[in-house]
């Protein structure tokens, strides 16, 4: 009877660990990025690669020397901060402006607020946001670099939201939307293919890790009120189709939104976040002076979270029907 | 008929029930006994033998020392050697009675036929009286004295009672032996406490993963024949066997905060326990014996076990039975992996609840280290009780008490399935825990004040 363990049960634990929760989600994310690294070859590689390397770089070099606490350090979850941030531009990225995002991401975004699970903002949203106001230009020079396959007839020039915002929504009208969401090489990285992107949802939806309702109720609210605005005047303003495939409305949606520690912890509360989203982007599309609006739209959510899980909780066994 | 479980949380851990085949086994007896005298929920009965006395398989050798409390016998016949404190199997000393066995000798009033007897008593306190007599206790793991719960306070009235063979935890196996094995016995038993209960609806409510307990159960209705008794096959979920969760299952009632089943009109008996019923009515035979389960997550087939046992054996001498502790075993568990009792002290006697030995490898049991809340919700959309064990965590090691009652601490079953989810590996349970008993102190000092 020596040596044996005596604790409280649970006696078992899930094979459940934030690692494994954050790998799950970097596999996820294999299809679109397999995408951009046969369109963008080299340089696509490296962006990753750079990105993911500096962010885990950063994060252990605060736990370890900053905070003095090594425990904080996650690298998987560093990795894929580092990889959402490279979806988030454009492949010819310069890699001083990786480091900067890399830096705010992790840096100012996540640890300064305490590290794993304590930031208010998404940092990976946070880094890409810093980064477009301050060197605007290198994040919207949208070049086109060799890739792998070279029989992908992509050309150089404005994104479809771009040119609706310049130009007027009826310049986008024919444009093919199919072809858009299945393969649409320029824009930021992650714009790649909204298919390869949902195709990694659905894996995290069959191994559990997210839920669908704050994706879902973002794509309805956009389709809802795009709809609307395009029904009263579809010179001036987008149809709901082209809003759900152009810019990068999947991948925030499915992967920057449904991140567990900026966004709510109730499936209603999820539902709010989610529609309070769609809308925000929408306006931003609409009227903002950004042609996109996705990531602003995160940000100003992230800050109604602490707000939302106050006022939205689980429903308790035993205080409803009697 | 499509299968039902209940609606809030849950999880699915791996069933891992290895001995499932293993018939049960009738165990030797041992040279010596140490009776417990806190077998059940309530005041521990009082010794009233002394050293010295002689005393048959049945014959009381403890009293019950208040309303909820319950009688206890010897399950050996011999001589009583000691009367004493001893430690129990969590290394807490408890009243023990130590007899000396001598040979096998039944007291004569006890029914050993293997006869199975059908016909239903109809005196209501008569059965209750000998249910008392008997000292029978739930066996599904609380242990509280059967004959209170089949007593309901006057003015509520149970419209339906439910049998638990549901056996939700993973490993263990003995509720599915004897449903096999014995499935007249638990029916008539069920029958009984159905009588005394004023002949309400009878569901015995078995999961989906026991398919021969299934078969043999309903064959087993179909030739006895009872009429007002169904049962019902449920989805596979921990935890299912849950009280609280079992109602909501097959009844679709919530049993409000702080209430009793029977406030939804609902009676919760366990398998074992209708068949400690029937025993103790038709057989005139006391709570002496029970099934437990052998096994471990590492436990080759030929180590794995069902057992029937008398209490007061020592848990080491049951081990050595099954061919000793293995090398493997990095903690024993008594019960289940999720909401069962690590073995402190192996020294201690089996009692009537005793439902297992588990053998978990290191690999299996051991904690691992507590990271950072990621705010994944698996805890609060495991949990069956629709709670936000987050939240609980974060107001008790704040501190705030208000809070912690506001999120129903107080209604934390202890199931496990927060911490079994987290990711994080946060000891969510133990906190809870210690969350509830502050909350529940709280209550009651409030109550006490106001009268």
């Amino acid at each position: 009877m020596e040596n044996k363990i005596v604790s409280p049960n649970p006696h078992l634990h899930s094979r459940n660990s934030t690692a494994s929760l954050m790998r799950d989600v970097i596999i996820a994310l294999a299809p679109a990025m397999l995408l951009c690294v046969l369109c963008y070859g080299w340089s696509a590689i490296m962006l990753l690669a750079l990105s993911a390397g500096f962010c885990v770089l950063i994060e252990w070099a605060i736990a370890k020397w900053m905070m003095r606490q090594p425990s904080i350090f996650c690298p998987s979850a560093a990795a894929l901060t580092g990889l959402l941030l490279a979806l988030n531009m454009p492949p010819t990225t310069p890699w001083w402006t990786v480091l900067i995002g890399s830096i705010v991401a992790i840096g100012v975004a996540k640890m300064s607020f305490g590290g794993m699970g304590q930031n208010v903002f998404n940092p990976a949203i946070t880094g890409r946001v810093f980064l477009l106001v301050s060197f605007p230009q290198q994040l919207t020079t949208w070049d086109i670099p060799r890739g792998f396959i070279s029989s992908i007839d992509a050309v150089s020039g404005p994104t479809l939201l771009m040119q609706a915002k310049l130009d007027g929504a009826s310049t986008v009208a024919n444009v093919d939307l199919l072809k858009t969401f299945i393969l649409n090489p320029g824009g930021s990285m992650g714009e790649i293919s909204g298919l390869a992107l949902l195709i990694g949802f659905v894996y995290l939806l069959c191994r559990k890790v997210v839920k669908p309702w704050i994706p879902l109720s973002i794509f309805l609210t956009v389709i809802l009120v795009s709809s609307i605005f395009h029904l009263c005047n579809p010179a001036l303003y987008t149809g709901p189709v082209f809003n759900l495939v152009a810019g990068g409305l999947i991948l925030g949606a499915c992967f920057m939104a449904t991140d567990y520690v900026t966004s709510p912890m109730s499936d209603w509360g999820g539902v709010i976040f989610g529609v309070g989203l769609g809308f925000i982007v929408m306006m931003i599309r609409y009227f903002g002076s950004y042609p996109e609006g996705v990531s602003f739209a995160i940000l100003i959510m992230n800050m109604t979270v602490p707000l939302i899980d106050r006022a939205f909780h689980r429903k308790k066994y035993g205080y409803g029907r009697a | 008929m499509s299968k039902h479980t209940f609606s809030i949380g849950g999880i699915h851990p791996q069933d891992a029930k290895f001995s499932r085949g293993c018939a049960t086994e009738v165990l030797p007896l041992p040279p010596v006994v140490y009776v417990s005298m806190a077998q059940h929920l309530g005041a521990p009965a009082v010794p009233c033998v002394a050293p010295g006395d002689k005393v048959k398989v049945g014959t009381v050798i403890g009293e019950p020392a208040g309303f909820i409390s319950a009688y206890v016998h010897s399950p050996v016949s011999g001589t009583v050697k000691t009367v004493a404190p001893r430690k129990d199997m969590l290394g807490n000393n408890v009243m023990h009675v130590e007899i000396t066995v001598e040979g096998d000798e039944w007291e004569e009033t006890i029914d050993r036929t293997p006869d199975i007897i059908t016909e239903i008593p109809t005196d209501r306190n008569a059965v209750l009286d000998k249910i008392k007599m008997a000292g029978v206790v739930g066996l599904g793991g609380a242990t509280f004295p059967t004959h209170v719960k089949l007593n309901p306070a006057p003015g509520s009235k149970a419209d339906c009672i439910l049998i638990n063979g549901s056996e939700c935890e993973p490993y263990l196996t003995s509720d599915n032996r004897i449903m096999i094995e014995r499935p007249s016995e638990i029916i008539i038993g069920a029958a009984i406490m159905q009588m005394v209960l004023g002949g309400c609806r009878c569901v015995i409510a078995i999961e989906d993963n026991k398919p021969e307990a299934i078969a043999s159960m309903k064959a087993a209705l179909v030739d006895l024949g009872y009429k007002n008794m169904e049962i019902a096959v449920l989805k596979k979920k921990y935890p299912q066997g849950g009280e609280k969760q079992l109602i909501d299952a097959v009844l679709k009632r919530q049993v409000r905060s702080g209430a009793l089943p029977i406030s939804v009109g609902a009676v919760v008996q366990n398998v074992a326990t209708a068949l400690a019923v029937y025993e103790a009515v038709q057989k005139n035979k006391p709570l002496i014996t029970n099934t437990m389960t052998i096994t471990g997550d590492l436990l080759p087939v030929s180590g794995q076990h069902n057992y029937l046992f008398r209490i007061g054996m020592p848990l080491s001498f049951i081990a050595e039975q099954a061919g000793g502790v293995p090398e493997y075993a990095a903690k024993i568990v008594s019960g289940g992996p999720m909401m069962g009792k690590a073995v402190a002290n192996l020294d201690a006697s089996a009692v009537k609840g005793t439902a297992s030995l588990l053998y978990l490898s290191k690999e299996a049991t051991k904690r691992k280290e507590e990271g950072h809340c990621i705010r994944c919700a698996k805890c609060a959309d495991s949990c069956p009780m629709g709670l936000e064990p987050f939240l609980i965590n974060r107001l008790y090691k704040a501190g705030d008490l208000a809070g912690m009652e506001k999120a129903s601490a107080q209604d934390c079953i202890e199931c496990g399935c927060c911490q079994y989810s987290c990711p994080a590996n946060i000891p969510l349970v133990d906190n809870l825990r210690m969350a509830k008993g502050q909350v529940m102190a709280e209550i009651k000092n409030r109550r006490n004040n106001g009268k």
